[in-house]
């Protein structure tokens, strides 16, 4: 399966964020979506997940890069994670947790509520506190959950570690890391380490457009040198 | 020194019109419909911004006529007024009509200059183009307070000598005419005196007043304004002697010299850092949600959903149950003060009619009217007759044929609103992250669950409001056709119904809160202005409660399967998030 960008622009005004966008993600990969504070990644995932329209272009699924049968992306193909995690306040996580299995009623549950939250390492004393009072982590956590349970075709994560203690970050890492198999995930982070250290491709978003970075140094010093130029050049050009 | 003061002053108008006017436009933009066909080119239109000169003028001049003018003329008139009736009544005894109208304008006068002490704390508060100009293109912080300063007097006096004509006229001595000008700009100069000796000695600004501080300092300068009316209307024509007045008004002049002396010793670096602060300080209490989503954030993890509620009923079931006094609350103490006002007007007449007539023959009247009500006849009685006058007639009017003016009470009662931004803020907010909360069948079902939950709150106050109705028919003589009573508990039922249904809707299609609750979106604001006018109309219409019930039922149920399908069709891309 991929997924296909076609000719994706977005405007704000006179303002061009997305020119141009064409690019081919592929299943059971993890991009890691790099760009700078502002080059419009929280943009671009928006587009995709129809939070904001788009000016032109087409995104969609295809079974093969030489199928010619476009798959239209539905709401329920989309797992988004939004940087600042926004849970219901009014309810406690096995509440929610509860309330999310049965509104999936296509997902045949293959764990218990309590085994979920195991899986997810949230802790036995905050499953039946009000989410409004879980810290960010867990409720980064809960997203997360809900979108491994969800299983969409494509997961968009916006930043997700941003401002997660190092074990939390480290425990999400291996949930996105294990969750990669049968889906494409597209990562954002201004963060080159992260993305380096996480992700099977570099993809980098400036100037309005997706490029791919040669992975095959992926790892060295060169490399990251390589991208802080990439960066630089394009934002002086 | 007067270059200094012009070229500042021309900066600042220039700067600020360039704010006002991209202001303008921004706004313009913002607008539904027609703004996003506006070009980018209109930021940089010169006539345009001539045009926006102009009411620029306009706008300072009539800012001096509005504040300065009529403030004081205000004052003057009431001085005169005070004047005259107590010349008028003979109780000036010993004191020359102008000294007394002097007396009365320096004792109000000296109360409103003090109320606009306490609010006008403009010198050191960082606007816009102060921060423009101090910050970044590094004027002179204390040369730019101090031009600002002095430009304000100057407005001020001009609008004092102004509305001095009126004292003049009526019959002020030409003193208090010049002398009330000095006096305001010695205050004035006294208050920006204190903010300069406390910033100096804390190195902080004072800190700012709370609403509830606010609202009382209000109420008592109020009751000090109103008090020379007081002493010259009820305590026989008391007043404050004149020498006194003058006393306390040279006083201030003294304190005015102080706040001046004060003001040129606080050097440019304090006029700078004091500038700052305030910016922080701004920044600070943008930063604090207001106090109306507070009462939101207020749940407690206590008791759950009962039965086998599932999906969405099992959301929405525990939203309320979560919720329940922050949504139900309002509904029922509405109810219940309808029900309280019922049962006090029946016990009254119950009590008044057991003492006169005696308890058999009260028990033998409520059993006898309690068959007329349940058959749908009026109240009779041979004890103690139905007496038919112009009140009785009135009322009874109101109950079957203006059945719509209870859209007013019930508009009252109404949760839907309140609801609204507790599903936005508590639950919808975080949910429009998720795919499923987007399908169109999910959104559409959520809606009808929660639609039934409006109407199952705000049916209560409107049937208690039928109740009241009901009631007024039946002590007024009863039914005038069939059914009667039915259909005015209907009518108030239907009104709820569109109620919900209509602020529900409106939610879906425009989705109109930001987190901290506030209004966004001038649509919505628009749409609900147009509702407000339309239904102000719509409740003084006339109509026989049979033809109304008829009517509404048949509206109410196209209205509920018209904006149904709306919200089917334009929810999916409305109810999205935005950033």
């Amino acid at each position: 399966m991929e997924f296909v960008i076609s000719h994706l622009v977005k405007s704000y005004g006179s303002k061009q964020v997305l020119k141009d966008v064409d690019f081919v993600f592929e299943e059971g990969r993890i991009y890691g979506l790099l760009g700078r504070n502002g080059s419009g990644k929280t943009t671009f995932f928006n587009c995709i997940n129809g939070d904001i329209d788009i000016n032109s272009g087409s995104f969609y699924l295809r079974e093969n890069s030489g199928s010619k049968d476009i798959i239209k992306i539905e709401p329920q193909d989309i797992g988004y994670l939004v940087s600042t995690p926004t849970v219901p306040e009014f309810m406690t996580g096995r509440e929610f947790l509860k309330f999310f299995l049965e509104i999936h009623e296509e997902i045949k549950p293959d764990k218990t509520i309590d085994e979920y939250f195991d899986y997810m390492m949230i802790p036995e004393d905050d499953r039946d506190r009000l989410l409004k009072d879980y810290s960010h982590g867990t409720k980064n956590k809960m997203q997360m959950l809900l979108n491994i349970i969800a299983s969409p075709r494509l997961v968009l994560l916006d930043e997700p570690l941003t401002s997660l203690d190092v074990i939390i970050a480290e425990e999400m890492k291996n949930v996105i890391r294990s969750q990669k198999q049968g889906r494409i995930t597209i990562f954002s982070t201004h963060l080159l380490d992260v993305a380096v250290d996480l992700c099977d491709e570099i993809v980098l978003l400036h100037n309005g457009r997706l490029e791919p970075i040669d992975k095959s140094n992926l790892g060295d010093s060169d490399f990251k040198d390589k991208i802080i130029a990439a960066l630089k050049d394009q934002d002086d050009a | 020194m007067r270059n200094t003061f012009t070229n500042t002053l021309t900066k600042v108008n220039h700067l600020r019109s360039i704010i006002g006017y991209n202001g303008l436009v921004y706004a313009l933009k913002k607008l539904p419909v027609i703004g996003k066909h506006l070009p980018d080119k209109l930021y940089s239109l010169t006539a345009l911004k001539v045009i926006y000169w102009i009411f620029h003028i306009i706008k300072e001049v009539s800012m001096l006529f509005i504040g300065k003018i009529f403030g004081l003329g205000m004052i003057y008139l009431a001085a005169l007024l005070l004047n005259k009736g107590y010349i008028g009544y003979g109780m000036a005894e010993g004191i020359s009509s102008p000294n007394l109208y002097a007396s009365f304008a320096l004792f109000m006068f000296i109360i409103y200059a003090l109320f606009g002490l306490l609010i006008n704390t403009r010198l050191f508060k960082c606007t816009t183009e102060k921060e423009y100009l101090v910050f970044m293109l590094r004027m002179n912080a204390r040369t730019l307070n101090n031009t600002l300063f002095i430009f304000d007097l100057g407005k001020l006096v001009i609008g004092y000598l102004i509305a001095g004509i009126v004292a003049i006229i009526g019959g002020a001595p030409f003193w208090l005419w010049l002398g009330i000008p000095v006096l305001a700009v010695c205050i004035k100069l006294f208050g920006a005196g204190v903010l300069a000796a406390f910033y100096r000695s804390k190195h902080k600004h004072n800190k700012l007043l709370k609403g509830s501080t606010w609202g009382l300092i209000v109420r008592l300068l109020l009751v000090f304004m109103l008090l020379p009316v007081f002493m010259v209307l009820v305590i026989n024509g008391y007043y404050v002697p004149l020498q006194y007045m003058l006393i306390i008004a040279a006083v201030f002049v003294l304190l005015g010299i102080w706040g001046f002396w004060e003001l040129s010793r606080f050097d440019e670096n304090l006029h700078r850092r004091a500038l700052r602060d305030n910016i922080v300080r701004n920044e600070i209490e943008s930063y604090k949600e207001p106090d109306h989503s507070k009462q939101f954030k207020r749940l407690k993890a206590k008791g759950t959903v009962k039965g086998d509620k599932k999906g969405f009923e099992y959301l929405n079931a525990l939203f309320v149950r979560r919720h329940r006094t922050m949504l139900v609350l309002k509904a029922v103490i509405f109810t219940i003060v309808v029900l309280l006002i019922i049962a006090l007007v029946l016990f009254e007449f119950i009590y008044g009619y057991a003492r006169r007539f005696g308890s058999d023959s009260t028990w033998n009247m409520l059993f006898n009217n309690l068959i007329n009500f349940f058959t749908g006849h009026g109240y009779a009685d041979a004890l103690h007759p139905f007496d038919e006058n112009a009140a009785t007639l009135f009322f009874r009017d109101c109950a079957s044929k203006q059945l719509l003016l209870m859209i007013i009470p019930l508009s009252i009662a109404d949760i839907s609103f309140k609801s609204t931004q507790a599903m936005y803020i508590n639950c919808d907010n975080s949910l429009m992250t998720f795919s499923f909360f987007k399908q169109r069948e999910k959104i559409i079902r959520l809606f009808d669950i929660r639609l039934k939950q409006l109407i199952r709150i705000n049916i209560w106050p409107a049937l208690a409001c039928g109740l009241f109705a009901v009631l007024i028919l039946f002590n007024t003589g009863g039914q005038d056709y069939p059914f009667q009573y039915l259909l005015t508990v209907l009518v108030p039922v239907l009104i709820s119904v569109i109620n919900s249904m209509t602020w529900l809707t409106l939610y879906y299609l425009f989705q109109p809160f930001t987190t901290t609750v506030n209004v966004k979106g001038g649509a919505y604001r628009v749409t609900r202005i147009i509702l407000t006018f339309i239904t102000i109309i719509i409740c003084w219409i006339t109509l026989n409660t049979a033809v109304l019930a008829g009517v509404l039922t048949v509206f109410t149920v196209v209205y509920v399967i018209l904006l149904r399908a709306i919200v089917k069709k334009y929810a999916p891309k409305t109810w999205k998030m935005k950033s």
